[in-house]
């Protein structure tokens, strides 16, 4: 596994080296994805990717942050003593994303658990006037311990419909291979299918609200679904969004493993920066 | 073409079926696995590295009483264990095919608030760990196959 890790690795830089402009020739900047799309600002809802394209040669930084109090522990005036969590620790996550080619992007995500995730995402068919969705397909990789032990692939397609300027939905049908850290011979079910379903609302013009939800349809389901809201501000190449989860799952893997409880929320933000 | 190659690779490597070793959880029992014939010869009837004593060396009847009325002996552990009443706890039974949560013999290895007597192995340790304990519970998941 390691050694097909290596590999994977050699070739994304050796691809990165071929294809990264020389000096003196330009990438042409009337390149639609460097567009704004206002129903879809993003390439994350709160953990689930959306359909965003990464223009060629650009990247975008994310930052994801869980802070790990439960906000139903205690009265009000407890939670405001510790300033809603943020007295707390976090989990935190790292993300950085690279357009490799024209519809298609490579990034990584880290978050303090020590949990590494590689993704790739390649937009299969866009949104028209003759189709009514955009569909990428989607593939992932995580591991835990600096990515040294447990090892959880992802496969699946990331689908969104918008709707003018205002909305975008979306559908993520997912499998996520051992998603249960227990031997398979230990287990009735080492994987997990996601349906990852999630919305963005553009209620201001530049303010959404966005929901998501990661129910697990077939194989391993410990835990609860993972659910997150979030209220997002756009500024610039900003995103920043306070959102409200019951878990602290931002890779795949760790979303498939589910929320803490039904019960358990947790405050966190994103904030997103795009260079382009 | 160079595009479709890496999107090839990545997907050929999300695509390859990860799973853990079972020696990372088994500890001082590296070739445990949830078979009868395999817990019996890694815990009933061995030490194993972290010096745990054997099963064998009190639930045994050559030269001696077994201990609670149990021999887990190679050969007659299955028959001592799947669906027999526990003589120390009325009611209990050691093994229910499918059951690990009540089956009497993971309550004594576990220690649970209920058992009678002390937890297994008698003495202060080193008890069984908890992969140990999740491999028995898995063979009993299972039906407790005597195999």
């Amino acid at each position: 596994m390691r050694y097909i890790f290596r590999c994977t690795i050699l070739t994304v830089i050796v691809s990165l080296g071929a294809s990264v402009p020389s000096q003196g020739q330009t990438v042409p900047n009337d390149d639609p994805d460097l567009a704004l799309q206002l129903a879809q600002p993003d390439f994350t809802l709160v953990a689930l990717p959306t359909t965003l394209r990464v223009p060629r040669h650009k990247g975008a930084f994310r930052v994801t942050h869980r802070f790990t109090r439960e906000l139903g522990n205690g009265d009000f005036g407890d939670l405001a003593s510790d300033l809603f969590g943020l007295d707390n620790g976090a989990q935190i996550g790292l993300e950085y994303r690279f357009g490799l080619f024209k519809g298609t992007q490579i990034g990584f995500h880290r978050t303090s658990d020590r949990t590494t995730e590689f993704f790739a995402q390649h937009e299969v068919k866009a949104q028209s006037e003759s189709f009514p969705f955009t569909i990428s397909a989607f593939a992932s990789i995580d591991g835990t311990n600096n990515f040294r032990d447990s090892y959880s692939p992802a496969l699946g397609a990331v689908v969104s419909r918008t709707i003018a300027e205002h909305v975008a939905f979306y559908l993520e049908p997912i499998w996520v291979n051992n998603s249960n850290i227990l031997p398979s011979a230990l287990v009735d079910n080492n994987d997990a299918m996601l349906l990852g379903l999630g919305t963005r609302l553009r209620v201001r013009p530049t303010v959404y609200i966005v929901i998501e939800g990661t129910p697990r349809i077939a194989g391993d389901k410990p835990n609860v679904t993972q659910i997150g809201v979030g209220l997002e501000k756009r500024a610039g190449g900003h995103t920043f969004q306070l959102n409200f989860s019951n878990g602290f799952g931002t890779t795949l893997g760790q979303v498939a493993r589910g929320g803490t409880g039904r019960s358990d929320w947790y405050m966190g933000f994103n904030i997103s920066r795009k260079f382009f | 073409m160079t595009r479709r190659i890496l999107l090839a690779c990545l997907l050929s490597v999300a695509a390859v079926g990860c799973d853990e070793k079972l020696s990372s959880v088994t500890g001082p029992t590296p070739q445990l696995e949830p078979t009868l014939t395999s817990i019996q010869r890694d815990i009933f009837g061995a030490r194993d590295l972290a010096g745990r004593q054997a099963c064998t060396d009190c639930h045994s009847d050559v030269g001696r009483n077994p201990s609670g009325g149990l021999v887990l002996l190679g050969g007659r552990a299955h028959e001592q264990l799947v669906g027999r009443a526990s003589s120390g706890k009325p009611g209990a039974i050691r093994v229910i095919p499918g059951d690990p949560d009540n089956s009497y013999i993971i309550r004594k290895l576990e220690g649970a608030p209920d058992i009678v007597g002390v937890r297994m192995p008698r003495g202060n340790g080193p008890f069984l760990t908890d992969g140990q304990i999740l491999v028995i519970r898995r063979w009993i998941q299972l039906g407790a196959p005597n195999n």
